[in-house]
């Protein structure tokens, strides 16, 4: 090929390149938002009487067991809000994306259904929810992680539900520090995962040993490390008087099972994530009746409430081979959130974007029926600090059973997280 | 000293399962030179019949019908895809193994959902005392079977046909067909053996502390790489050290961990790859490997 | 196929690829920019691992040196952590030289192993990669990761201010796009360049019979450790390409999985060429987009959480079974099907036909390179 045709291609090329663009879809013609429904205002992700509403979740990733039981039940409340008439004369519609905890995916689903949603009634994966936060700062739309990390805080568009794992672990070593005879001057072991999680959980263990007097044993895992055998001989040594577990469900049920097999008799508490009612079928399953507790942001799935009830039988019916568990209570509540703010937009006659953020920062005494209210009011807070301690229990629906209701710990009341620079 | 002793025992122990890996391995890479990087999946599916099989079966027949379907599983990867490549390039080989675990670990892990199954094994969460130090019987029972494997394994490899076939096309391919070795069958039974040595790791894998077989067990595999590498890909021996060398190293490196801050928290995994890269910088074809002759 | 009908083709192929920000929206725009990404990075690879014959599994880890590299350089220091404040186009050309860098200093390592050895030595990049991300928080930011500084070139920012060209609003994915294209269409022509001259026949000849190579003339391990530098500079221009589309890097990205892709890429498009290099990146960055997208359209593909295959797993399935096929019914890979329609080309030394089966028959292990 010669320079000549080179050029003359190039030339054609730009030419067509103009006409074609004049012609794009993508130009702009004129302002869309602001529309008016019945008086009112409506904007992005909704689509004549649908409210679209965006989920990005883990079904084929680490976080599968989780992203199932929240999915399904955030469907449950659609299914069921739909059934009652909807939100505004609106029909409330979810579109599910499943990352498999691929950034790549994460980033791209999020690409895909913002401009198609009003926000994201879930989003599992912090370090995703990090990666396009400024990209949610302009877009506005409203998103409520499935994740409990303090640095997802400050945010007035990403607004996490319940106590952040920070909060969760103090509350957690209140627990021990009161009720199991951990005391000032003793070892606390902390075992815990690498990555946003373990390591939020961590500055909430830091804090406390300072602020009760106790020295912090730090083991840092791997969610691929299953074998708790060198953790456990590791803490022993140290004597510890109480361990932490910020881990998953076969972490923390390794890590019960080694202790008790070993005669290591302490005291076990895991975060929220850190349980899951299979694992009572396991071999350590006695081990974790006895000696296991878990601090969770709301009542389990098996509380006696109302609503609980209500759930675990919509729940059944509609799943009847799923197991129950906090996945579900988490799932419903946040649905159930995102529902009450828009109920309340409605009523401010703005269902735009804006509308919907505004409406949940006007949300101060919010309960789902799971004991715990949240305040919505401060984006640089959680919506609650308070924890409530349960104790695997084979006989319990979904398998937890409370030992302690709803409470903030003293010293949660006076924390705030840190809010380190990189947050934001 | 206790813990010392209580981590140098765990890492034998696990270090013994991981050796049953690596010898897979090693026996696939002598019959063909290739690298299998589809252990992992033999492993989860040796793991996930026993596990589905138990509760019909007992325990012991569900463990043998699952050497048994690991081993079929093997064999019929070689017959199914390495035996039809007809080229020469043995990395494309390797990647086309990677291209066989895809497939195998997206099923295997799509019918294990999220679940978490127990083996049903006889050795519960039974624990050995003796004076300070404890034990968990399923270590014990991890140990003794890889030892009895071994030695079974290796008593096979130099006096059976089977085993002098092997070597012999290890050794010279082009001579031990003159000499009437059928190479086919010699590298069917090589990837049925590694599939049947995958699926008792894939049990001790699984047994207490761990609480079951789920979707990251076949991650396990990974830490086999090390084991045969370091140990040198064509000798059995190596193998065997190899998987000591990496359990005990990763259970120290765990164990110790507070004392290895400056190193930052977490080594357990990355350990075994730094002791392999060491050995490997000063022993190109690993401690017990033959060292490349050319000949052109 | 006559010049003048290949230069139009190609001439309507560009003409495409210029007009599709006009028309696309972010979506596929990012997608396409990961796919051009990944193009660079097979590119890479390809050069390394098939026309050397090097496997390498340690190909993640050279994307994250570029990606993490550029944060450090570009980055102002105002998040908190770790940035020298350099102009980003610096930063950028930095980044790459210092994946390069690193795979220098891989090489001592990288020269003495063969084949399997080769690959998994490079598996243990991978593991040191992951913990130094995880661990250095003042460089990399610990989990979160951090934030990527937009590129900015000739007074032309590539963020999200909006540009108007022609009507249509100009943000960071349009712009990047041209960006893309112009990186991945230099990226191609230099390997090409690369694999046609006499760089490429010396490691071809590496690849087919490292001892004969020597014994002909070859300086092996320059050749070796030149090419091992290169491929690593190439994963480290896709990683800062990466890095500015995703506009911030997590190091969950930048595992064992993302290597493998790449090795499935170059077997899928075709080993030791450019273009198989680049529809095979095309191929495997895009197939789990599109099975996701058009979920609700595909027969046997159900959305998540109902049971059946989902179309993560669906892309899964996919793309393992082409590996497989690939080698088995289609040595040489997709770009073999244009050739075989095009038949034999006398100006394509860089045929892949030639790189998958060498021509001389060599049953395993007989010339004793491994005894």
């Amino acid at each position: 090929m010669n320079a000549l045709t080179r050029a003359t291609a190039a030339t054609t090329a730009l030419a067509a390149l103009l006409a074609l663009s004049a012609c794009s879809s993508k130009a702009k013609d004129g302002d869309d938002d602001g529309r008016t429904a019945g008086g009112v205002k409506t904007g992005e992700g909704i689509s004549g009487k649908t409210i679209n509403l965006g989920v990005l979740t883990d079904m084929t990733g680490v976080y599968a067991t989780l992203g199932k039981s929240v999915t399904q039940a955030q469907q449950l409340y659609v299914d069921k809000t739909n059934k009652d008439g909807g939100i505004c004369g609106h029909k409330l519609k979810l579109t599910v994306r499943d990352h498999g905890y691929d950034p790549q995916k994460a980033v791209a689903a999020y690409t895909e259904l913002e401009p198609k949603v009003l926000g994201f009634a879930q989003f599992i994966g912090s370090p995703f929810v990090a990666a396009v936060k400024q990209r949610i700062d302009a877009d506005k739309a409203l998103v409520l992680p499935q994740a409990w990390s303090a640095n997802l805080l400050g945010s007035p568009y990403v607004r996490v539900i319940g106590s952040t794992y920070d909060l969760e672990t103090i509350n957690a070593i209140d627990f021990l520090m009161k009720e199991k005879g951990l005391k000032k001057g003793d070892k606390l072991g902390h075992v815990y995962f690498e990555g946003d999680y373990g390591e939020s959980a961590l500055k909430g263990s830091e804090y406390m040993a300072e602020e009760a007097g106790l020295t912090v044993v730090e083991q840092k895992i791997k969610p691929t490390d299953n074998d708790m055998t060198a953790q456990v001989s590791a803490l022993k040594k140290a004597g510890v008087k109480a361990v932490v577990i910020s881990a998953g469900p076969r972490q923390a049920a390794s890590l019960v099972g080694v202790a008790a097999a070993g005669r290591f008799d302490v005291p076990v508490i895991g975060n929220n994530s850190a349980f899951a009612p299979q694992l009572l079928a396991t071999q350590s399953g006695p081990a974790l009746q006895k000696n296991y507790y878990v601090a969770s942001p709301t009542l389990p799935i098996g509380a006696e409430t109302a609503a609980a009830e209500k759930l675990v039988a919509d729940y059944k019916k509609a799943h009847p081979k799923d197991s129950l568990d906090n996945g579900v209570v988490a799932g419903w509540t946040a649905a159930s959130v995102f529902g009450e703010a828009l109920k309340k937009a409605c009523e401010d006659k703005d269902l735009t974007r804006d509308g919907v953020d505004k409406a949940l920062l006007t949300l101060d005494g919010f309960d789902s029926g799971f004991g715990v209210t949240q305040d919505f009011t401060d984006p640089k807070a959680p919506s609650s600090k308070e924890s409530v301690i349960l104790q695997p229990d084979k006989k319990a629906t979904g398998g937890m059973k409370v030992v302690r209701e709803p409470q903030a710990a003293k010293a949660a009341q006076g924390y705030s997280a840190d809010q380190s620079p990189s947050g934001d | 000293m206790t813990t010392f002793t209580e981590l140098l025992l765990n890492g034998l122990s696990m270090g013994s399962v991981y050796a049953l890996i690596a010898l897979g391995f090693v026996v696939i890479f002598r019959a063909t030179e290739v690298v299998n990087f589809a252990h992992a999946s033999l492993l989860l599916a040796g793991g996930y019949i026993t596990a589905s099989l138990h509760d019909d079966l007992g325990f012991w027949p569900a463990l043998l019908v699952g050497i048994a379907g690991a081993a079929v599983v093997g064999a019929a990867v070689e017959f199914l895809v390495m035996r039809r490549y007809r080229g020469t390039d043995h990395s494309v080989l390797a990647i086309v193994t990677i291209g066989v675990d895809i497939l195998l670990t997206t099923e295997l892990t799509r019918r294990l959902g999220t679940d978490v199954l127990p083996l049903g094994d006889p050795w519960g969460d039974d624990v050995l005392t003796v004076g300070p130090i404890s034990l968990a019987h399923t270590r014990i029972a991890a140990f003794a079977a890889a030892a009895l494997l071994i030695t079974v394994f290796l008593l096979a490899f130099r006096y059976t046909s089977w085993g002098v076939a092997m070597r012999a096309a290890a050794e010279s391919p082009e001579t031990a067909a003159l000499m009437g070795v059928r190479l086919g069958r010699v590298s069917l039974g090589a990837w049925a053996v590694a599939g049947a040595l995958a699926a008792v790791a894939a049990l001790f894998l699984t047994v207490f502390p761990t609480p079951g077989l789920e979707r990251a067990t076949s991650l396990a595999a990974l830490k086999a790489f090390p084991a045969a590498i370091l140990g040198g890909l064509d000798s059995t021996t190596g193998a065997l050290v190899g998987g000591l060398v990496v359990g005990v190293t990763e259970s120290l490196a765990t164990g110790y961990q507070s004392e290895l801050t400056f190193l930052g928290r977490g080594l357990g995994d990355l350990a075994p790859y730094l002791v392999m890269t060491v050995i490997l910088l000063i022993r190109p074809a690993g401690l017990f490997g033959t060292k490349e002759l050319a000949r052109v | 196929m006559s010049d003048i009908r290949r230069t139009c083709v190609r001439a309507a192929a560009a003409v495409v690829l210029l007009a599709l920000p006009f028309y696309l929206d972010r979506f596929w725009l990012q997608a396409g920019l990961f796919a051009m990404a990944a193009a660079i990075g097979a590119i890479g690879i390809n050069l390394l691992t098939g026309a050397t014959g090097q496997l390498s599994m340690g190909h993640a880890f050279f994307l994250a040196i570029g990606a993490y590299g550029y944060c450090v350089l570009a980055g102002d220091g105002g998040d908190g952590l770790t940035g020298l404040g350099l102009p980003t186009w610096l930063a950028a050309a930095l980044a790459v030289a210092l994946a390069g860098l690193a795979g220098g200093l891989f090489s001592p390592i990288a020269g003495r192993l063969r084949g399997a050895y080769l690959g998994i030595a490079t598996l243990a990049l991978i593991f040191i990669g992951q913990h130094v991300l995880f661990n250095a928080h003042d460089l990399t930011g610990g989990s979160n990761g951090r934030d990527v500084p937009p590129l900015n070139l000739f007074g032309l920012t590539f963020d999200e201010s909006e540009t108007v060209v022609a009507a249509v609003p100009f943000g960071s994915a349009e712009k990047l796009w041209y960006a893309g294209l112009v990186l991945l269409l230099a990226c191609g022509l230099f390997a090409r360049g690369v694999l046609r001259g006499r760089p490429g026949r010396a490691m071809n000849a590496i690849r087919d019979h490292r001892v004969a190579a020597g014994v002909i003339g070859v300086p092996v391990a320059r050749y070796r450790a030149g090419v091992f530098v290169l491929s690593s500079m190439y994963a480290g221009l896709a990683g800062v390409l990466l890095a500015l589309v995703f506009q911030r890097t997590v190091p969950d990205y930048f595992g064992m999985t993302l290597s493998l892709e790449y090795l499935a890429m170059i077997v899928i498009g075709g080993l030791g060429s450019v273009s198989g290099a680049v529809a095979g990146a095309a191929l495997v960055s895009l197939l789990p987009q599109l099975l996701t997208r058009y979920s609700d359209a595909l027969p046997l593909v159900s959305a998540p959480g109902t049971g059946g295959i989902s179309p993560g797993e669906a892309s899964r399935y996919l793309y393992g079974a082409a590996v497989v096929a690939v080698v088995l019914f289609l040595p040489g890979g997709l770009v073999r099907l244009t050739a075989r329609r095009r038949g034999p080309t006398p100006d394509t030394p860089d045929d892949p036909a030639t790189s998958v089966t060498p021509r001389t028959p060599r049953t395993p292990g007989t010339p004793g390179e491994t005894a």
